[in-house]
Formats: C-alpha cells, structure tokens, sequence
C-alpha cells in the first residue's frame, strides 16, 4: 500500500479512511517456515524482541498523550485508535518471528531494569505530572506530539531497515517490508499534521522545541531495558554508518518548519545517550 | 469464565454495515427524537478514548492483556460511532471530527483535573483501582447493551434494529472483560470491595452524562428506560452488577433513573 495520492498532494491525511483501511493481523503473509532451517542469530532476536515492545507500547504512550489538550481533538484520537491498532498487530508479526525461532512472545520474557540518567529524568514523569504541565500549554501541545510522532517513525523506519539487513534473513527482511508499508501511513497522519501546526503558531514551534531538547528516542524507551537499549543504539547509530544515519534522520529535522540545525544537533546528539 | 484475550483479538472486527439498506432511510427517515437518541449514542461511542486515558491513569497500562483488550476496544467502540454517523449523515445530520472536538473543549476544567484525580486515586490504591475501573467499565457496557436492544425493540425498522443489535454483540464481550477482570480483582481485595461500592454508589451516572447536556440524558433516558420495560431493563443491569463481589444490593442504574425523573 502506498501513501495516498492526497496526502502527497497537499490534501489532509483522510483519518476516515486509514481506520476504514486498517491492517491487522499479518501471519498469513508472513514466512515464518523459512526460519526452521535458516534461524536467526541471538542478537538480531534481541533487537526483534525490543521493538516489538517499543510498537506494543502504545497504550502507555497513549496515556501520556490523553492527558494533555490532544485528547481534546477528535482527529487526532481518531488517527491514534487506529495507529494503536496496527502497531498491536506490528508487535505481533514480530512475535511471530520470535516463536517461530524458538524463542518466547517479548511480554515472556521478564525485562531487564531501565537506565536511570539524570538526561532522562523529564522523560520519566508519570501521568499526573504530565497532566499537571499541561494545563498551560494547551492546544499547541498537540503540535509536540505529532512532531515526536513523525521523528520517531524515521528513527523506527531507519532501525528496520537497518535489521532488515543486518540479518541477511529474506524470512525477516519481508517481515520488516511489510512493517515499513504499515508505518508509512502513520508517518504520512505525523508529516501532514506536525508540518501544519508548526508552520501555522509560533507556540507550537517553541513548545516543539523545548521538548526536543529534553526527548528520548524512540518514543518509550525510556521505559525499556537499559541492556536493550545499549543493544539498539550500538546497532543502530555506531560506526560511520552509524553517523550517516544520525545525519540523515537531523537533516530531516532541521528542514521541519521553525526547527533549524541547532535543534536538529540535539536530536541527533540524543539518539545514542549511552555513549 | 477467564476471558481469552488472545480469541478475543484475533477475532475483533469493526462493525459491517455494508450489507444493510442505509439508502432506504431516504425515503423512509427515522423519526428525529431516534435521531437525538442516536446522535447521544455516536457521541458516547467516539468518546470512548477519552475514557481510556482516565483508565490509562492507572497502574493497569502496564499489563499486557489489559492494554491488548483497550487496543481493540477502542477500535470496535470508534466504529460504532462510523456506523451511527452513517445512519445519521443519511439523514442530513452530520458527525464531523471537528465538532466533537469542540465538544471536548466544551468540558473546560473539570475534564482538565479528572485524569490528576483520577491518577492521585490510582496512586493511592494501587492495584485496587484497577478493579474500581473494571466494575465501572463493567456497569458501562452492561447499559449500552440493554441501551441498544432496547433502541433495537422500540425502534420498528429492521434495517436500524439489525445494525443495532450487531453493535450490542460486540458490547456483550467488551461486558465479558470487564465483568471477568472485575470479579478476579473484587474477589481478591475487600479494599477493592469497599471502593468499588463506594465509587459507583456515589459517583455513577448513565454513559454520556459527562460530555453530554442533561437534558439530552435525559431525552435518551425516556426514550430507552421509561416505563415498565425500561425500568426491568434497568434492574437487569443492576442485577449483573450485583453479582460482582462486594457490589450485592447496589441499585445505581434505577436510582440513575429516579435522579433523572424518568418515569416507571
């Protein structure tokens, strides 16, 4: 499925259809038998299983959305009950994966203790302080949220990609092909919308602002294992190779309306804070 | 009976009404006090997500069947109000995501400080709130049902009772989860028990009465439970929530309907 013809055009991303188009369970398309006898390696299972609980977090995500003013607005919520539900369903392709190596489901395996840095205390707050913050900010917060939103699914796209082939797996790279397909509806709803708040309220973009300075990246790793996370960030963004992806995703920040690259420098610096 | 969470995903779909004859309300409309009655119905439904955040407040987001079973039921309840929209919109009534947005704004501060109240109770009790929130859950969709069988009753169109009682079977197992994880939680903590008791004694109203006008709760109210055949659907309702641990005896839907002046 591509990105509809509207949103490339300039129209709004139409919420009506997406949920009316929704995708859910994948099993039947996935080749999972290919796995019994060309298994995948440990540490890519391990990087299987930490996203897989990054797409299956999302009511804790939620939670700290639905607190603020962007619960106020029906088209967002709309677009997020959908999104929950195909990311239900992405986590559970990737489980999947898991079972058919042998391994067990990621809500089985106990998870290890999250990274406690003073970088990340913001990060950590719970509902009531959220909710208590909030009540200042208003509307323009809804602009946070989509921007983080579409930030993060060019970090997530990035980490498949860069899974897809690591692992030299066919089985897993179609897996992830399939993944990417879904997930580039949600960065279309993230693009249209945070492009539109930015570029239409100087509060959207100051609030969009302040809270890059403070995120952790993906969205809801910061609840996650720090051992996962060392995991990822080396996987992901070290090396040369590493640094070429860092650039790529900052460059595409920088070019969001009234963020430049002195913003970008910090998203970019944040996205492996364990170094 | 435990719920099986897993049947229950894999086999969640949103409602079809593809099927059904909408085009003929062209010709024979429904009577507008139904329309009223399922305009509340639509809204109720696509709110539903903003129940989920006072839930989400809760310590019980970080369980895995729990968020599996708001996931899909977020989604089914959001479908309901596209399938009532529909039937509304043929008749010229149109749900827009822009109006209901400013029915949200409309709430103002007491909605802004619910989910802190919410969060701080949750805090407090722990666990124990969980359970409060599936008894309340349990007691909400135990109304939409016998709300849309009764629509479904009343209503003399096949096609409008059809989509009706289609939308009341998903309800019947969104009561199953919520009935099931009220009775594990209430069973193991007579703290639960006494809050619980306490909460929906006290604070329960009919599903809607919070975003919505008095009086449009009680225009659905007389039109869904008056009389003798909706006040016995009342006291079904409080019958299923009487036989959840520690809720013996509790009347909060009849009473609901006493509070709101609807005649027996």
């Amino acid at each position: 499925m591509t990105i509809s013809a509207d949103v490339l055009h300039g129209a709004r991303f139409n919420v009506r259809e997406f949920a009316r188009t929704a995708r859910g369970n994948h099993r039947a398309e996935l080749d999972l038998s290919s796995f019994v006898n060309a298994p995948l390696q440990p540490d890519i299972l391990n990087l299987v299983r930490y996203l897989g609980r990054l797409e299956s977090a999302t009511m804790e995500h939620l939670r700290n959305l639905l607190v603020t003013a962007t619960h106020k607005d029906a088209r967002v919520t709309a677009f997020l009950v959908t999104w929950a539900f195909e990311k239900f369903w992405i986590a559970d392709a990737l489980d999947a994966v898991l079972e058919a190596n042998n391994v067990p489901r990621a809500q089985d395996v106990p998870e290890g203790k999250p990274r406690h840095t003073i970088k990340e205390s913001n990060e950590r707050r719970g509902p009531i302080r959220r909710a208590v913050a909030a009540i200042g900010l208003g509307v323009p917060i809804i602009a946070v949220h989509t921007t983080t939103g579409l930030i993060d699914e060019w970090i997530m796209t990035t980490s498949y990609e860069r899974l897809a082939t690591a692992s030299k797996s066919p089985a897993l790279a179609s897996t992830i092909a399939i993944i990417l397909d879904v997930k580039k509806r949600h960065a279309a709803f993230f693009a249209d919308d945070s492009r539109r708040r930015l570029a239409g309220s100087r509060r959207a973009v100051r609030q969009t602002r302040a809270a890059l300075m403070h995120a952790v990246w993906p969205i809801g790793a910061v609840d996650r294992a720090a051992g996962d996370r060392d995991l990822f960030e080396e996987f992901v963004f070290a090396g040369e190779a590493g640094k070429a992806r860092i650039a790529a995703i900052a460059k595409r920040v920088s070019e969001l309306p009234g963020l430049d690259e002195r913003i970008a420098a910090v998203v970019a610096g944040r996205l492996r804070l364990a170094q | 009976m435990a719920f099986d969470i897993g049947k229950y995903t894999a086999t969640s779909v949103s409602v079809a009404w593809d099927d059904l004859d909408f085009e003929k309300f062209r010709t024979h409309p429904l009577p507008d006090y139904s329309l009223r009655t399922l305009r509340y119905m639509a809204d109720v439904e696509y709110h539903t997500v903003c129940y989920t955040r006072d839930l989400l407040t809760t310590p019980s987001h970080k369980e895995a069947d729990m968020s599996a079973f708001m996931t899909m039921w977020n989604r089914e309840e959001f479908w309901h109000g596209e399938a009532l929209a529909t039937v509304l919109g043929i008749h010229g009534i149109t749900v827009d995501f822009d109006e209901l947005k400013a029915t949200r704004l409309k709430l103002g501060w007491k909605d802004k400080l619910d989910p802190i109240k919410q969060a701080i109770g949750g805090k407090i009790v722990g666990n124990d709130f969980v359970a409060v929130h599936m008894a309340w859950g349990a007691a909400n969709e135990l109304s939409a049902i016998q709300a849309y069988n009764r629509m479904a009753d009343l209503e003399e169109d096949p096609v409008l009772g059809e989509l009706l009682r289609r939308i009341a079977k998903q309800e019947a197992r969104h009561v199953a989860f919520y009935t099931s994880q009220a009775r594990d939680r209430l069973a193991k903590s007579k703290r639960a028990q006494v809050i619980a008791r306490f909460a929906l004694k006290r604070f329960w109203a009919p599903v809607g009465s919070s975003i919505m006008d008095r009086v449009e709760v009680q225009h659905v109210m007389n039109h869904l439970m008056s009389g003798p055949d909706g006040r016995r659907a009342a006291r079904r309702i409080d019958a299923s929530i009487s036989n959840l641990p520690g809720l013996e005896g509790l009347r909060i839907v009849e009473n609901s309907l006493i509070a709101l002046g609807i005649a027996a």
